[in-house]
């Protein structure tokens, strides 16, 4: 009787451990921050080769309000085109839910005297193939979000870039799929054969005079 | 001199490992043992069936990974998961007659070799159409249930095929829990390697298709069709008597009780193969897992079946000891009704060990409930048997688990309506009728020309 114990424990302590951590919506975060991207609207890249400039800075209308500011963290984020059907990649307003920006681009300490910061990303050969923008969020001490920045609108409709994925196929194992297929099929007829003559050969000769 | 042909050869003799009855058909089942033929043909032919539910499955626990490939969206995964697994209901059909036509072991090899190719292709895949189609063409190595329960029933009396159908078949849905955990583990293990996530996914699909493959050789090289020896040569010796597919087809589906049994079969097995198709991506997506904690939790869900779906067959025959037929009824309506509840929770629950704990109770209900199903069916035909091997199937996505719980208890329920003459239903006893015997059901489904030239004897068995 000790495992329905363990088990109701168990879940107690994850329950407690859900509700310590700090629950940050999005919609509570304020747009402080101001991200350019080197990708124009529309702009096709592709998987593994083209890179990504990111420029970010405070936005000169919240000066002195980045004192809770210690770290900057740029994400590669989903647009809703690419979201749609698509239950793993949908926005949630609880920020540990979210999954929108699902790739981490660069993290970088964040200091009021030198706010501004860039980065150049060459785009991952595991980035899917999707349309994509770029956010910025702005961490305190404690890691929980508390501004961000977007290269496109709140709507995410404006200067959204797609990625052309890496297909991860290969000559190499086409030729060997088209091989092991074909040997499969002809090892079967070759089975069938054998069987047939076996067949054959344990039928009763024909009736002699 | 002289030597005529086979006949001589068959009446001879044969001295065999295990004690055996009129028929050569062992009567025994030593789990652990390889006594040739009939032992090894059962461990041929779990093999082979568990190399295709793992081939079958291997797409679930790396779909976080093929979804991102493929750019699937969440009706595309849907589609395939439902293609998956609706190949097997026609090719299920067409399995039976090919076992009656060449036997058991060039048919299951046949099917796997045939459906090899297309896990192949898997590493050709670009798209979403072309996903659906690997996956439609995988499906249908799931036929091979039909060859490894056609061959057991070759090999094993009546008394013991319950354990050898259970245990095989049970040990062949193990296939679906293996492959969560093995699919994640060579997908990691290949990208450590140095490739690239898109192409290590590609390449993990070769171990499985490699096993399927090699399995087959293994039942064409050392199994053996019948305990006297393979198809052809009793065939054309005369010894196996032929029958015609329309007859066999008429009394199998005529029959309303195989009906109801689709049905409730279908909420066992059916839901089984969707839990397969879903829970690995169901657990990384709401709980945020890493894949192979997804597939591990995945995994306990199929690998449950060593012990479940063999315990249902066993359980049914204990009810049967004591309470007959109305007995295996009676247990199958409770289990899988119990199962349907444990479904509804499992959607409710938001907590990952509340999830993991219900989903383990599920899972031995649902297997439970499949082997009480294959307690019954033996006996609604012994003509049609082939026929009867026959499952449905149904997609639902994350709060569709608790909509399928109430499904499986409402098409549970036509259980109620099962009765047998000789044996009663849940809620009638048996007729007392002169003719509501044992002898007169299976007799019935021969004509009377047919019953005249002695056809009928082969459902006759005074082993059972």
């Amino acid at each position: 009787m000790a495992a329905p114990a363990i088990i109701l424990a168990t879940l107690l302590v994850a329950c407690l451990t859900q509700a310590c951590h700090g629950n940050v919506l999005f919609s509570s975060l304020k747009r402080t921050l101001v991200v350019t991207a080197t990708p124009k609207a529309g702009e096709v890249l592709k998987g593994g080769e083209d890179k990504v400039t990111v420029t970010w800075s405070l936005n000169g209308t919240y000066k002195g309000q980045d004192s809770e500011y210690k770290t900057v963290k740029v994400k590669l984020c989903y647009s809703p085109i690419s979201q749609k059907d698509r239950g793993w990649r949908k926005t949630e307003d609880e920020l540990h839910k979210d999954k929108t920006c699902q790739f981490t681009i660069v993290s970088r300490p964040y200091s009021a005297s030198a706010p501004k910061g860039n980065f150049t990303w060459t785009i991952e050969k595991d980035i899917p193939q999707a349309t994509y923008f770029i956010r910025a969020y702005a961490l305190n001490a404690k890691d929980d979000q508390v501004a961000y920045g977007q290269t496109t609108n709140t709507g995410k409709t404006t200067n959204l870039f797609t990625v052309n994925a890496v297909t991860g196929r290969h000559v190499s194992l086409d030729i060997a799929s088209v091989c092991f297929s074909a040997f499969s099929v002809v090892s079967l007829a070759f089975f069938f054969a054998i069987e047939k003559r076996k067949a054959k050969k344990s039928s009763p000769p024909p009736p002699q005079m | 001199m002289e030597v005529s042909s086979i006949n001589v050869e068959s009446q001879r003799d044969t001295k065999f490992a295990l004690p055996v009855d009129s028929e050569h058909k062992a009567t025994v089942f030593p789990l652990f043992s390889f006594a040739k033929p009939h032992m090894r043909a059962f461990h041929l032919s779990w093999v082979s069936f568990f190399a295709c539910f793992v081939s079958t499955f291997a797409a679930p626990p790396l779909l976080p990974v093929i979804r991102d490939n493929l750019s699937l969206t969440a009706t595309d995964i849907g589609n395939a998961g439902i293609a998956s697994v609706s190949g097997a209901v026609f090719a299920r059909v067409a399995m039976g007659t090919a076992c009656d036509l060449f036997g058991p072991r060039l048919a299951s090899a046949c099917l796997c070799l045939l459906t090899a190719p297309a896990m192949y292709c898997f590493a050709v895949a670009n798209s979403a159409v072309s996903f659906l189609l690997v996956r439609f063409f995988v499906g249908f190595s799931l036929a091979t249930f039909v060859s490894t329960q056609f061959w057991m029933s070759s090999m094993f009396s009546p008394r013991v095929v319950g354990s050898a159908n259970g245990v095989a078949a049970g040990w062949g849905n193990l296939g679906g829990g293996a492959t969560q955990l093995i699919m994640p583990l060579v997908f990691v293990l290949i990208r450590d390697i140095g490739a690239v996530k898109f192409t290590a996914w590609r390449i993990a699909f070769f171990i499985p298709a490699l096993f399927q493959t090699l399995s087959a050789f293994a039942v064409v090289l050392f199994g053996q069709d019948m305990p006297d020896g393979n198809f052809h040569k009793l065939e054309k010796a005369g010894e196996k008597a032929k029958d015609k597919f329309s007859k066999v087809f008429y009394h199998g589906v005529t029959n309303y009780r195989a009906w109801i049994f689709a049905l409730t079969y279908g909420y066992c097995f059916g839901v089984e193969l969707t839990i397969d198709n879903i829970i690995a991506e169901y657990f990384y997506d709401r709980f945020n897992l890493k894949l192979h904690s997804a597939g591990l939790i995945a995994a306990s869900f199929g690998l449950a079946n060593f012990f479940s779906r063999p315990g249902g067959g066993i359980f049914s025959d204990m009810m049967a000891r004591k309470f007959g037929m109305r007995g295996r009824l009676w247990a199958l309506w409770i289990v899988q009704t119990l199962g349907g509840v444990f479904c509804i929770i499992l959607g409710v629950v938001s907590s990952l060990w509340a999830s993991i704990f219900v989903m383990i109770l599920f899972s031995i209900f649902v297997q439970a409930a499949c082997g009480l199903t294959f307690g019954v069916v033996p006996f609604v035909s012994r003509r049609s048997l082939g026929l009867i091997f026959f499952k449905g199937s149904k997609y639902s996505k994350e709060t569709g688990i608790t909509l399928m719980g109430v499904m499986i208890i409402a098409c549970t329920i036509p259980i109620m309506f099962i009765y047998f003459p000789q044996w009663g239903g849940m809620f009638c006893g048996p007729s007392s009728k002169k003719e509501a015997t044992e002898e007169h059901y299976y007799k019935a489904e021969w004509s009377e020309e047919e019953q005249s030239q002695g056809y009928h004897l082969q459902s006759m068995n005074e082993n059972s």
